[in-house]
């Protein structure tokens, strides 16, 4: 498959640089380490290596004009491929989420640029209703892989693939990662490079757009626990006599959060165009963490739940992590989104809402406080929770109503039977 | 606590599918002086699957009638008493031995209201015990119902339950053509909820005996109670399986069946007939031949009965048509992998 010969990011802040002028024309051998190119920055020119061996094709000539680092700018075709091989699109649809860390692309499957109306070319195999709803949402059958058998798309394939793009949607265009040579002359970067893998580009980017789009704000609330805990271990004993998985306090926090959004439709709500989804379900995303990537695991249908279908849901969803065999689908599509750093000792935080979310709540860990109750100073288990709200689609009031029940139903949780 | 008021439990009539088709001919028979039954051993022996019963001694012997072993010749007296104002309704006492009445039944009852441009009708019922699973072998146990969804004229009928059996037949007798009913050997000792009046079951209706999102499983007579039992089974490993009792060959209920799919998108017709050229490539057919087909997302399975004549042997007998577990292993094999 062809190699990608982007423009390189040479300088610690460089977004963008222009080519000064190419070496090579448009068809011509090259070897691995030949200069094709002269970048410029606002510091200096130098020149960029071609980064594999074959014909140089499809070059973007123009010179002097400001390109995007990491935009592809040449594809190298390595011996034996046609002209017209296709080469990687910018939509991660064939790489399911989450990828291992940049061998992915490499192996990723070429995607032919076609209109999504035209024919399926010969020996594609997809289900009617696999090519309907491509069709109607514009996506390349080309570029989906079929779980079925002989390869065959199916209308899951299609779903999967979907629910990729749209959370990819504002991804970085590049997702392929070719080590790029360093260019001779100064400038050794110190250090090491590592560049996005295919989850940090959609994390970084996916956040960024949230910081970008949601005017966040954020009420705390110092909320006490006692009765929490309390209700945790009388959950843990009768989960132990029925020989299931304890409950962890997020799981418990989750089905009273769960409880509390029946009434509060806004915060269980997200942002589409200049209008509110109110969802008809609670599908409740916990934050997790697999080496170092935030993943995103949802609960789908908490408000249904029971506490001891929620524990091992949220059991297998957290091996699912772990074991990387969550579908996309198991990853995406939350209505609300809690996030617990409690066990890392962290006091409170305020957390980034998970677009297009309308809010997050963060958790921070239990501790004994002095409150004063009844005109005494008294040591209470307290957390903090602090909600981000999207104050497009919620108000100040609102956020404070939700909070209100959720320290009530924390506190009381028998508010909630 | 709010107190409710608790109903007591409303005693349910359970009759069984034969007893339930008995009543259904004695209402009609009382209701209208036209109907009357004929056909072998239906008299004093009381039919060989004991559906008549005891109607001779209710009737008298003029209008529960035993013939001669002549399956052409009683077809023919069907006929001729239809068309002269008459409701016959006859059993061929199994459905195997239908073959020798084919003259009369295919090219006379079912064209005759045809070819006298209208001015004659057949309103005839022959009731059809068929089926295997009684050890019966090959010329006593098959399942003949696509012969005649064939033939335009005719109507053909599945009822798989009791309250079926008895609102279907009544139906029939109603009708101003000729009706088939084929009727499974392995259903009349099953029993169900049969009320008491005597009610009609719509012909060309087919009933949704579970709802389900998964996948639609299409069966008629013994074969729809099977589909039952396997979507429960499925149920417990978390595939919802549709069932859609078929109960009229012909006239199909497409649209019941269409609307299914275009929800599940997926089809399987299970059908005890042999597989080939049975009521299943019909309804497969229907389907990928109409706007469902953008709805499919799996092939169409069909599960029916072998290519063989119907064994002696009680486990290849059982073997020679689909079965519970294979209705099961079917649809799991074809949510999980796409192929049956």
């Amino acid at each position: 498959m062809p190699v990608e010969v982007i423009l390189p990011k040479v300088d610690m802040d460089m977004e963008s640089g222009t080519i000064e002028a190419w070496h090579v024309k448009e068809g011509d051998h090259v070897r691995q380490g030949d200069t094709i190119f002269e970048i410029g920055t606002n510091k200096a020119v130098m020149e960029v290596e071609a980064p594999a061996t074959g014909a140089i094709r499809r070059i973007r000539t123009e010179t002097g004009v400001a390109i995007t680092v990491g935009t592809p700018v040449a594809w190298i075709y390595l011996e034996g491929e046609a002209s017209d091989t296709p080469v990687a699109d910018s939509s991660p649809a064939r790489e399911s989420a989450p990828a291992p860390n940049s061998a992915a692309p490499a192996d990723a499957l070429p995607a032919r640029s076609v209109s999504s109306t035209a024919p399926a070319s010969a020996g594609l195999r997809a289900t009617p209703l696999a090519r309907r709803i491509a069709r109607l949402n514009g996506l390349d059958l080309m570029t989906i892989k079929g779980s079925g058998p002989r390869g065959r798309i199916s209308e899951s394939d299609v779903s999967s693939a979907l629910t990729l793009r749209d959370a990819a949607k504002n991804a970085a265009a590049d997702t392929s990662v070719v080590k790029v040579p360093l260019p001779r002359g100064e400038m050794a970067a110190q250090g090491t490079l590592k560049p996005f893998s295919a989850i940090r580009r959609i994390v970084a980017s996916r956040l960024s757009e949230s910081m970008r789009t949601a005017p966040h704000f954020y009420l705390t609330s110092e909320i006490e626990m006692g009765a929490a805990r309390d209700l945790l271990r009388r959950l843990s004993t009768r989960h132990e006599r029925l020989s299931l998985p304890k409950p962890s306090l997020t799981v418990l926090i989750a089905r009273i959060v769960a409880g509390v959004l029946r009434d509060h439709p806004l915060i269980n709500a997200s942002a589409e165009g200049e209008a509110t989804r109110l969802h008809e379900r609670i599908d409740i995303g916990i934050a997790m963490e697999r080496e170092g990537d935030l993943v995103v695991p949802v609960l789908r249908n908490a408000g249904g739940m029971d506490m001891l279908t929620m524990t091992s849901e949220f059991a297998r969803l957290r091996e699912g992590v772990a074991k990387r065999s969550l579908t996309p689908a198991e990853l995406g599509g939350g209505s609300f989104t809690i996030s617990n750093l409690g066990m890392y000792g962290v006091d409170s935080f305020t957390a980034i809402i998970n677009p297009p979310q309308s809010a997050i709540l963060a958790i921070g860990r239990t501790v004994d406080k002095p409150v004063g109750r009844d005109g005494q100073i008294v040591l209470r288990p307290m957390a903090s929770f602090t909600l981000s709200s999207d104050h497009r689609i919620v108000d100040g009031v609102t956020a404070a109503r939700f909070m209100a029940d959720l320290r009530e139903a924390l506190e009381y949780p028998e508010v909630l039977l | 606590m709010r107190s409710e008021l608790i109903e007591p439990p409303v005693q349910l009539r359970e009759l069984t599918y034969a007893e339930a088709a008995r009543e259904a001919l004695a209402q009609a028979m009382e209701a209208d002086e036209r109907v009357f039954l004929f056909g072998e051993d239906v008299g004093v022996y009381g039919g060989a699957f004991g559906v008549s019963g005891d109607l001779v001694h209710r009737f008298g012997k003029d209008r529960v009638i035993d013939t001669p072993i002549s399956e052409l010749g009683i077809a023919g007296a069907a006929v001729g008493a239809a068309i002269t104002g008459m409701r016959p309704v006859l059993e061929i006492q199994f459905s195997d031995f239908v073959t020798l009445a084919m003259e009369q039944l295919v090219n006379q009852a079912a064209k005759i209201h045809f070819m006298f441009g209208g001015k004659a009708s057949v309103p005839m019922v022959v009731r059809l015990p068929g089926g295997s699973g009684t050890g019966a072998a090959a010329q006593h146990s098959q399942s003949l119902e696509a012969w005649f969804a064939h033939v335009p004229g005719l109507k053909v009928l599945q009822p798989s339950t009791p309250h079926d059996a008895k609102g279907m037949l009544l139906a029939a007798i109603d009708d101003p053509n000729p009706v088939l009913i084929f009727e499974h050997k392995l259903l009349y000792k099953t029993k169900g909820h049969v009320p008491e009046e005597a009610y009609r079951v719509p012909i060309g209706q087919a009933a949704i005996r579970r709802e389900g999102t998964d996948i639609t499983i299409v069966g008629s007579s013994i074969m729809a109670l099977k589909a039952q039992a396997a979507a429960a089974r499925l149920a417990e490993e978390g595939i919802s399986a549709e069932v859609i009792d078929l109960r009229s060959i012909r006239p199909i209920d497409f649209t019941t069946i269409a609307e299914s799919v275009r929800k599940t998108h997926r089809l399987m017709v299970v059908y005890e007939g042999v597989k080939t050229m049975g009521i299943g490539a019909e309804i497969s057919a229907m389907i990928a031949e109409s706007e469902v087909f953008d709805f499919l997302d799996a092939p169409i399975i069909r599960l029916g009965g072998a290519d063989a004549p119907i064994p002696y042997n009680p486990v290849l007998e059982k073997a020679a048509v689909p079965q519970e577990d294979d209705i099961v292993a079917a649809a799991q094999n074809l949510i999980r992998r796409g192929e049956a």
